[in-house]
């Protein structure tokens, strides 16, 4: 059976490989991205199932990255963005941008989880 | 053989100028030449280091990852989490290390809840990394006891309250601040008892760092902030003001009255600004009565009160003062009135004693 894949962009490596684990664990394929340059790259040239990117990242943003998929490549790949505190006005834009869904730092990976397959089913 | 024999016979006689000139290039030659190989060296350590640093770093977050992975689900330590730990215990008391370790546990513990954040923290007292904290509250520079009080208020330490709390009073704001920060981190609102007999100013920035750590929190349960209205230091008493506005503390109103007479300008504009937030309508008439003996801050703010609580019995208080000297009374007036009387407001225009306030009330009309 052919695995899901899902990106994730996320700057914080340490989070970016415990999600990793975590996500691989339930059975996905995670393509790591650790900014939003490089997750462009990957989703243009994977077609994930499913995008989890962080909102602030170098080079290009969150906003940017979910702009990129729903505009100019014109996927309806589900999205979920991750955002800290005070960054409200980010996830509402986030939102307006095409995001499925979103989930404030810290979060628990086991809700994650949930997210992810509710997404996904 | 020749030319170096010239050049000998040349040096030697030259005058002292140039003999000078020439030792002095020479120097600086061997100077740049050394500096050179030095600058080499110290950019070959640095990368080595750095590679070292980035091995070390990818090691250890896998092991983290590990450690974080291999819990048993009633929350008690196991054989290989004991291991891990034991493993990672033995680059703590390298400094670089140290460092590299709580990036990378403080980074994760801002990222991730629940279960995960308390086993991050469990791993930070059972690698040693807490006796580290608690050593730096022993050092005699300032900046390190800061450093570690603020390292123990990333990790969320409540343990180190009583060893935390006698530097409320230490003589350097930075470690006051930091102390300040662990208090209301850990224990929120009960935190900031460190009010009740604080003589140091509370600065504004440092006013501000606390109500934002404040409203972090889902517990919004606020102690009674009497006592620190009443304090002698007038710092404190604004810090309340702040605190009495943000989490409309209506049983104050009656000492916010009695503040009004307080010595300090500041403070009483600011009560001003909390009365009008908190509808005291109660100091509404006292300020009427005396506004000529308040100041021109406090009477500007009282317009803001006004603003917000008027009624149309307060219409010749209003109309008194539609010609104010200052433009900002005679905007808020203007406002007023017209929010209470437009027939009146619009009647003004014609007025003859209105002439020099033409544009203001045009551009009230317009509002």
């Amino acid at each position: 059976m052919n695995k899901k894949k899902i990106v994730l962009a996320e700057d914080n490596s340490t989070l970016s490989l415990l999600l990793k684990f975590r996500l691989e664990k339930e059975g996905y394929e995670l393509l790591m991205a650790q900014d939003g340059r490089e997750a462009l790259e990957v989703i243009e040239k994977e077609t994930p199932d499913l995008i989890l990117t962080d909102i602030m990242m170098p080079f290009v943003s969150g906003l940017e990255v979910i702009s990129h998929i729903r505009l100019k490549l014109d996927l309806d790949t589900p999205i979920i963005v991750f955002s800290s505190a005070g960054q409200e006005e980010m996830v509402i834009k986030a939102f307006n941008l095409g995001a499925n869904d979103f989930m404030g730092k810290p979060f628990s990976p086991n809700e994650l989880i949930i997210r992810v397959k509710r997404l996904l089913s | 053989m020749a030319t170096y024999q010239y050049l000998i016979d040349y040096f030697n006689e030259s005058p002292l100028l140039i003999k000078l000139a020439w030792g002095v290039s020479s120097a600086l030659s061997v100077a740049i030449v050394i500096l050179t190989l030095y600058l080499k060296l110290i950019r070959a350590t640095l990368r080595k280091r750095d590679a070292e640093s980035a091995k070390f770093r990818k090691d250890y977050e896998a092991t983290l990852i590990e450690y974080l992975y291999s819990g048993s689900e009633n929350g008690t330590i196991n054989d290989l989490q004991l291991t891990i730990i034991e493993k990672l215990k033995a680059s703590v008391p390298i400094k670089s290390k140290r460092k590299i370790i709580i990036s990378i546990l403080y980074n994760l513990m801002n990222e991730v809840s629940g279960e995960m954040s308390d086993s991050i923290q469990t791993l930070y007292y059972k690698t040693g990394l807490y006796d580290y904290a608690l050593a730096r509250l022993k050092n005699k520079n300032w900046y390190i006891i800061a450093k570690g009080i603020g390292e123990l208020t990333r990790f969320k330490i409540e343990e180190a309250h009583d060893l935390v709390e006698p530097f409320i009073m230490h003589p350097r704001h930075e470690v006051r601040k930091e102390t300040q920060l662990y208090m209301v981190n850990m224990f929120r609102f009960k935190g900031l008892t460190f009010l009740d007999d604080l003589k140091a100013p509370l600065s504004e920035w440092a006013q501000v760092q606390l109500l934002e750590t404040l409203q972090k929190f889902d517990d919004q349960q606020i102690c009674d902030i009497k006592p620190w209205l009443k304090s002698k230091n007038e710092t404190v008493v604004l810090f309340a003001l702040k605190l009495a506005k943000i989490y409309n503390q209506f049983e104050v109103k009656d000492t916010l009255i009695e503040l009004l007479s307080h010595p300090i300008k500041e403070v009483r504009v600011s009560v001003i600004e909390a009365l009008t937030s908190l509808y005291g309508i109660e100091a509404k008439e006292m300020l009427k009565a005396n506004f000529n003996e308040l100041s021109l801050e406090e009477q500007i703010s009282f317009f803001g009160l006004l603003e917000k609580l008027v009624v149309p019995s307060d219409e010749p208080f209003i109309e008194k003062h539609l010609f104010h000297k200052n433009f900002e009374i005679q905007l808020l007036a203007l406002k007023i009135l017209k929010s209470i009387n437009l027939d009146k407001f619009m009647g003004l225009s014609k007025s003859p004693k209105s002439k020099g306030s033409k544009r203001i009330i045009k551009f009230v009309n317009n509002i």
